[in-house]
């Protein structure tokens, strides 16, 4: 599928311009580094556009290509293992992203590594481990953030997209035309980065794919940071051993729960004008 | 897969992504600043480009020491212009942001502290006196801060009336929520730490942050209400009709209100500014919230010239006993030193007056701002001094020489009328307005405070008041308010001046008489609620009950006192002098007279 192929060269070129980035990021002083690498730095802040870009690209790309399978009702095609690791991809894409987030350090960045940190925390048993291992303990730097970002869940990443796509790496076309369309995305859409300190009374926001889980934590319990996203897999999942009425079902209960999703994004956007 | 038509047209559209950059890229580095990026030994992007001389101030707040962000915060680390002055705070020191800038980390946590508990940022008397005075609370006095205040929703009269007329004082109403009455004054440190923007002044790059406060910021607030600061500085508001009467005395204040020049206080003459008698606990407070300033002011006149009577006020210790940081603080800035033994002078909390130093057998001040010495001459005992029946007297009973006075107030709301909101920052519907027949000057009027001693008065709110369209009340009021004029004077006021005065005894203007069996009094323009009373009057002789003031317990004199100081009235003509027998026991003098053991020439030849 052409998606799914574009996607995978997306992902090489995200991980490229990161390997090109991370000489100029500090874990210490994330902020610092990045306003360098946009103000100071020749091309920085493109080069920064085309990191962030083809990973949105990618994410998207991904959740686009899941649409795809399932509405084409291709999904059977995967060997159970594989439609479950390939069903895996979306959280792992979403916490390579969300590291890429939070190495901004700035306010936003800051606020959402403490929610993530909370959320991660909420799980039983394992929770304050996890917290600690995927994003350091409390007041230490963003070292362990950007090593899970650059490596455990780009990796895993790497390679569910890999086994997905039977190759191990992107067609050379494909790549060149997710590299093109890249770079005419940083250069047309800067990205920019969020405030220092948190303006007084404002309402940050965190990611973008992730202020439907940002809305919807403002009234419900932490642990829904986990448990909804987790239903959601659970659901999308089952899809592929289900037929007929049950799987119409498992299909409106995913929609629902996106068109959930949609609602409270919006309505946090709305809260945050 | 892929067609050719689509390779090309995402090559197209990823040349103009790429031109679109190289656009940007130019735009950047053509903006970048130039100079260096850190200063205080950290980053700080704002030097790159605010490299100019005149952006640095230079001192202890130079740019290289401190930087921009440590005082006008924004984004240090952007060297963006837009993201660099995000969130920047243009007044450094505003109390919405002190935490932050001259109260953060390393700083002036401590005094950013005091500043907003103290009552110039909490303003709760003004707020407690005019809610009382509408009838909203049953006594003047309470916590309620004008910030609070302002914030309400649904204000009451008094509290719109406060956010309309008194609000632009108080140190939580930004500069920019200010009318023309204060111009220049900035909502927080700045207001006196930061030299004052004239009107039509050459705008300054950066202006200068000092510690030694100049009197013309004092000024900027202090010369409203009991307008102290013109006082001081000899200078009595008028109204625009009165000006004429001035003379050559005529003169215009720095908002051009008309004002005639009076006789400075003694202390302003010989040089002290504001900041040379006042301690740093008096302007900036000590971290409580008092409710009103008299309770927050430490300095008294005791504590530089002596007690006069072996009082407790004028308290000494020595420097090797004094705790207070800030002072030493205040020392260690100026590169001075006090030796541990050296005696030093307290005021009434126990702060140490560091500018006045022993000297030989007596005492120094020395000048803030100049470091210059002055003698300060110690309450000497003496008849005039000592003298029985002043017991309870302050010392600025005497010596305040004149108060601005005004006893025809009428306030008045119109709910057609439009002025400025300082609850809201604009101009919003219904106006108060406030005339009087004139402001005079005049010795001041005497008072008992609570504590049942003895001090200046005058009408505080002798007034007519109508907010019947604000849903307020509607009524008059006859109060005195007591407060130190500053207008000391080298030579106290005469016996005749309060023994004498039907004005310093709170009778208002009138015709005394003291020749009959019991002293009488004409008032010049009866009261019209009361023909006995003067209408600027504040008490008459026959009261069941003397005078209500501003405070809880201040009082007018209760008929009984009023006979006793007319008592004395009647002898002070003759027997002028304080060393006089009569004086030493007035009422055994009294008696004498009385059996006949001694005689009268004033009543022989009367």
């Amino acid at each position: 599928m052409i998606l799914g192929r574009l996607t995978y060269g997306l992902l090489l070129v995200a991980v490229l311009s990161g390997l090109a980035l991370a000489p100029f990021w500090s874990a210490a002083r994330p902020l610092e580094s990045l306003e360098t690498l946009n103000g100071a730095t020749p091309w920085g802040f493109w080069l920064r556009g085309v990191h962030a870009l083809s990973s949105w690209g990618f994410l998207l790309g991904t959740l686009a290509h899941l649409v795809e399978v399932l509405s084409k009702k291709t999904d059977g095609r995967l060997s159970p293992g594989v439609w479950w690791r390939s069903v895996a991809l979306l959280p792992v894409s979403i916490l390579a992203l969300l590291g890429g987030f939070l190495m901004r350090g700035d306010a936003e960045a800051q606020a959402a590594l403490a929610v993530w940190r909370e959320v991660s925390a909420s799980i039983p048993v394992v929770g304050r481990a996890l917290a600690a291992l995927l994003l350091g303990v409390p007041g230490s730097d963003l070292a362990p953030v950007a090593l899970h970002h650059a490596g455990t869940f780009t990796l895993l990443a790497w390679l569910l997209t890999a086994e997905h796509g039977k190759t191990l790496a992107p067609d050379l076309r494909s790549t060149v035309l997710a590299a093109l369309g890249s770079f005419a995305a940083a250069g047309l859409l800067p990205v920019s980065l969020g405030p220092a300190i948190a303006p007084a009374g404002a309402l940050l926001l965190g990611p973008w794919y992730l202020l439907g889980l940002q809305g919807a934590l403002l009234h419900l319990p932490v642990t829904a940071g986990w448990l909804l996203p987790l239903f959601l897999l659970a659901v999308v999942g089952l899809v592929r051993h289900v037929d007929g009425r049950w799987r119409t079902t498992l299909l409106a209960v995913a929609a629902a729960w996106s068109a959930g999703y949609l609602a409270f994004t919006v309505r946090l956007l709305l809260a945050a004008r | 897969m892929f067609r050719t038509r689509s390779l090309v047209a995402l090559l197209l559209l990823a040349l103009a992504g790429l031109l679109a950059a190289l656009g940007r890229e130019g735009q950047r580095e053509a903006t970048r600043g130039r100079g260096s990026d850190r200063a205080g030994g950290k980053v700080e992007r704002c030097v790159t480009c605010h490299v100019r001389p005149e952006e640095d101030q230079g001192g202890a707040h130079a740019r290289a020491a401190v930087g921009c962000s440590s005082c006008h915060l924004g984004n240090e680390l952007a060297f963006d212009k837009a993201r660099a002055h995000a969130g920047m705070e243009p007044e450094p020191g505003a109390l919405r942001t002190v935490s932050r800038t001259c109260g953060r980390a390393g700083c002036h946590v401590r005094e950013a502290r005091r500043v907003s508990t103290s009552l110039m940022a909490r303003a709760s008397g003004i707020v407690s006196v005019n809610r009382w005075v509408f009838g909203e609370i049953p006594e003047p006095r309470g916590t309620a801060t004008m910030a609070e205040t302002l914030a309400k929703a649904d204000p009451s009269p008094a509290e719109r009336h406060l956010g309309k007329l008194c609000a632009g004082c108080h140190l939580h109403t930004l500069r920019e929520n200010r009318d023309d009455a204060i111009h220049g004054n900035g909502s927080g440190c700045a207001s006196c730490h930061v030299a004052r923007k004239l009107p039509g002044a050459v705008p300054r790059p950066h202006p200068a942050i000092d510690a030694r406060v100049t009197d013309d910021r004092c000024l900027g607030c202090h010369s409203r209400s009991g307008r102290i600061a013109l006082t001081y500085e000899g200078l009595h508001e008028v109204e625009k009709d009165q000006a004429g009467a001035c003379g050559d005395a005529a003169t215009t204040l720095h908002d051009g209100r008309p004002a005639c020049r009076a006789e400075a206080d003694v202390h302003r003459l010989a040089g002290l500014s504001c900041i040379d008698c006042h301690l740093h606990t008096d302007l900036m407070g000590d971290g409580r919230a008092w409710e009103h300033s008299e309770e927050q002011v430490e300095i008294t006149c005791e504590a530089c010239h002596g007690p006069a009577r072996g009082g407790s006020e004028g308290k000494e210790t020595t420097w090797s006993e004094v705790t207070d940081p800030i002072s030493r603080d205040l020392l260690r800035q100026r590169g001075e030193t006090r030796p541990p033994d050296e005696r030093v002078r307290l005021g009434r909390r126990g702060t140490p007056l560091w500018n006045l130093r022993p000297s030989g057998a007596g005492w120094v001040t020395l000048r803030k701002g100049q470091g210059v010495a002055l003698a300060t001459k110690q309450t000497p005992i003496d008849p005039n001094h000592v003298l029985p029946g002043h017991e309870r007297l302050t010392c600025s009973s005497c010596h305040a020489a004149w108060a601005p006075t005004c006893s025809t107030c009428h306030t008045r709301y119109e709910s057609d009328g439009r002025q400025w909101d300082f609850a809201r920052s604009a101009e919003t519907a219904g106006r108060w307005v406030e005339t009087s027949d004139g402001y005079t000057a005049r010795p001041p009027a005497l008072a008992v405070r609570a504590d049942g001693r003895i001090a200046p008065a005058v009408p505080g709110m002798v007034m007519d008041l109508d907010a019947t369209a604000a849903g307020g009340p509607k009524g008059s009021r006859r109060l005195y308010s007591s407060f130190d004029p500053h207008s000391t004077g080298k030579k106290a006021r005469a016996c005749e001046s309060c023994h004498l005065s039907s004005w310093a005894l709170g009778l208002g203007t009138g015709t005394l008489s003291l020749t009959g069996s019991r002293p009488a009094f004409r008032p010049a323009t009866p009261a019209p609620d009361e023909p006995r009373m003067a209408s600027d009057a504040w008490t008459h002789l026959d009261a069941e009950h003397p005078g209500v003031g501003t405070r809880v317990g201040l009082r007018s004199l209760d008929a009984k006192e009023l006979r006793r100081t007319l008592a004395v009235g009647a002898c002070v003509s003759c027997h002028k002098d304080a060393r006089d027998p009569v004086w030493k026991d007035f009422e055994a003098s009294n008696a004498r007279l009385a059996i006949g053991r001694t005689r009268c020439a004033f009543s022989t030849k009367g």
